[in-house]
């Protein structure tokens, strides 16, 4: 089995969000208990959270988003950035600790101590701009991670895949530019979903010209088209790109039981998708995934979908065709 | 919605005596489809488009010594010689949907725009209609669309609109699309929010009907037949 790094910590459940937010600490605490109750905790490394040094933050985000984030905090606003982001004053502590615990994550993986790992983390991160939170997200975790695997480790190519049923606008935006860190989104189509961007036709632009893809799912597909596109997409794309990291913006909202969207996904897919991304990461990256919580909003199949993914990691689930 | 305010002002236009290959080079370099042909006086006089110069370019189809004469024919051919005179012209205070209907009927790709003395002073493309368009659609902001079936009745725009006021939600925009079945409506409300599953639940307790994405369409209308 796998050594794989699981990253849980209580204090994230501190960014309160309000009654009937559906991003909430809940979810966490779903995913926690499904953990355990399966069995699976003894089995993950734990890895605690530590507060992110600002320098790392700032590799992707503009200070002046972070004084204006943690600001609102101090004068306890009820939101930041956009009126979908409820917020307590502690957040800003919160979304800096689930930065720094994904970064520890990257340092074990890096330093040879895990294989692979899991984050669960809030709040989540692939909607947050270089300046801007939005769509629950303040800070971009996932982006954050792959420039510190660059700037830290010297890692040169970093592949993303992004499956959560939104758009990851913020993680597209940080690198259109860059041909260094492939984004690879699929999700529900733009002109029904939120936030509204990746459509077939963004691609990247100057020299990260060919390093973005987006596979748009039009409202009521499910497994079929899930498994096609992406092995029409993403497998091809990797396949050529061959990051030598990948990370995962693993949401589970596009789950036929998730009312966030229209795209119906069994729990068994959410595992064909990660085994097809952990087989990428054993071809092209010598095993080195990890995988970052975004959305999910359903709290009865969080913990079936996030064991699952677990157990791909540890490479204890039977293998799904 | 006047055309002043969408139209492209820095407008690239043309003498009628320059010859052709100038005009399309022009074209080329401005990334351009319309040229507006101008006299000394700035009057324009006519139009010429990338059309009208492939067309009248020699066929890749002819035999070497006939392509040599119609180059010869083409290298001298002046933009009088092809463009199209007195072309349809709208003038800045016309509006927005002027230009769209003008555009359907007449089955061109852009308008010069011109004063009362017949001057040129912009000139308003397909490509500036969908600006203006992209633009009160409000999608180039965040947002989720929903769609809800309404009767045909007074009223229901201010219920929809309360209801998700109530909840603090800005709108990108709202669409109706007038024919759908008999006695209802469709409303396509563009809200910023990423909050989908709070607005669906939301509407259907206040009764509202939300229609399948994959049944949505706004081309109820019948075809012009013009």
């Amino acid at each position: 089995m796998k050594r794989t790094g699981f990253l849980y910590d209580e204090r994230f459940l501190l960014h309160k969000t309000g009654p009937d937010h559906p991003e909430c600490p809940d979810r966490l605490e779903a995913i926690y208990k499904g953990l355990k109750e399966a069995g699976l905790l003894s089995k993950l490394i734990t890895i605690q959270a530590t507060k992110a040094r600002q320098r790392w933050v700032e590799a992707v985000h503009t200070p002046r988003h972070l004084i204006r984030f943690e600001e609102a905090c101090m004068l306890h606003l009820p939101e930041y950035g956009c009126p979908d982001n409820q917020m307590c004053p502690d957040t800003y502590e919160i979304a800096m600790l689930a930065v720094g615990g994904v970064l520890n994550m990257v340092t074990l993986l890096m330093e040879g101590k895990i294989d692979n790992g899991f984050c669960a983390v809030r709040p989540p991160g692939h909607h947050a701009e270089v300046s801007q939170a939005l769509g629950f997200c303040y800070f971009n975790n996932v982006a954050i991670a792959a420039r510190f695997l660059q700037l830290k480790w010297g890692i040169e190519k970093v592949g993303i895949v992004d499956f959560d049923v939104h758009h990851g606008n913020g993680t597209q935006h940080i690198f259109e530019q860059d041909p260094t860190v492939f984004y690879y989104s699929i999700h529900e189509h733009p002109s029904f979903s939120f936030p509204g961007t990746g459509r077939e036709f963004e691609k990247g632009t100057g020299p990260g010209q060919g390093f973005t893809l987006n596979s748009p799912v039009l409202p009521g597909q499910g497994d079929n088209e899930y498994k096609a596109i992406l092995q029409r997409d993403l497998l091809p794309a990797f396949e050529s790109f061959k990051p030598d990291v990948i990370l995962v913006s693993a949401g589970f909202d596009a789950h036929v039981d998730d009312d966030m969207s229209d795209i119906n996904l069994s729990t068994e897919c959410f595992t064909w998708m990660m085994q097809r991304i952990v087989d990428m990461a054993e071809k092209y990256s010598h095993g080195r995934v990890i995988s970052v919580l975004e959305g999910g909003y359903s709290l009865k199949r969080l913990p079936e979908l996030i064991v699952n993914h677990v157990r791909v990691l540890l490479g204890d689930m039977e293998r799904i065709d | 919605m006047f055309i002043d305010k969408s139209m492209t002002r820095n407008v690239v236009s043309i003498h009628p005596d320059t010859h052709v290959l100038e005009a399309r080079e022009l074209l080329a370099k401005h990334r351009i489809r319309h040229l507006p042909v101008v006299d000394e006086n700035m009057k324009v006089i006519g139009i010429i488009t990338d059309r009208d110069i492939r067309t009248a370019m020699p066929s890749p189809f002819l035999e070497e010594e006939e392509t040599k004469k119609e180059k010869e024919r083409f290298e001298k051919l002046q933009v009088k010689d092809i463009m199209t005179r007195d072309p349809v012209t709208i003038t800045p205070f016309n509006t927005l949907e002027d230009a769209i209907l003008l555009m359907q009927k007449m089955r061109v790709g852009a308008f010069p725009v011109v004063d009362q003395e017949g001057r040129l002073r912009g000139i308003i493309s397909v490509r500036d209609l969908m600006r203006a368009f992209i633009n009160v659609l409000g999608i180039e902001e965040p947002g989720h669309l929903f769609c809800i079936v309404v009767e045909d009745k007074i009223g229901q725009m201010k219920r929809i609109v309360d209801c998700i006021t109530e909840e603090h939600i800005s709108f990108g925009s709202i669409l109706v699309a007038r024919h759908w079945e008999e006695g209802k409506r469709a409303v396509f409300p563009y809200l910023l929010t990423s909050n989908a599953s709070l607005v669906k639940r939301k509407l259907k307790k206040a009764g509202f009907e939300l229609l399948d994405p994959m049944e949505w369409s706004l081309e109820q209308l019948p075809k012009s037949e013009s």
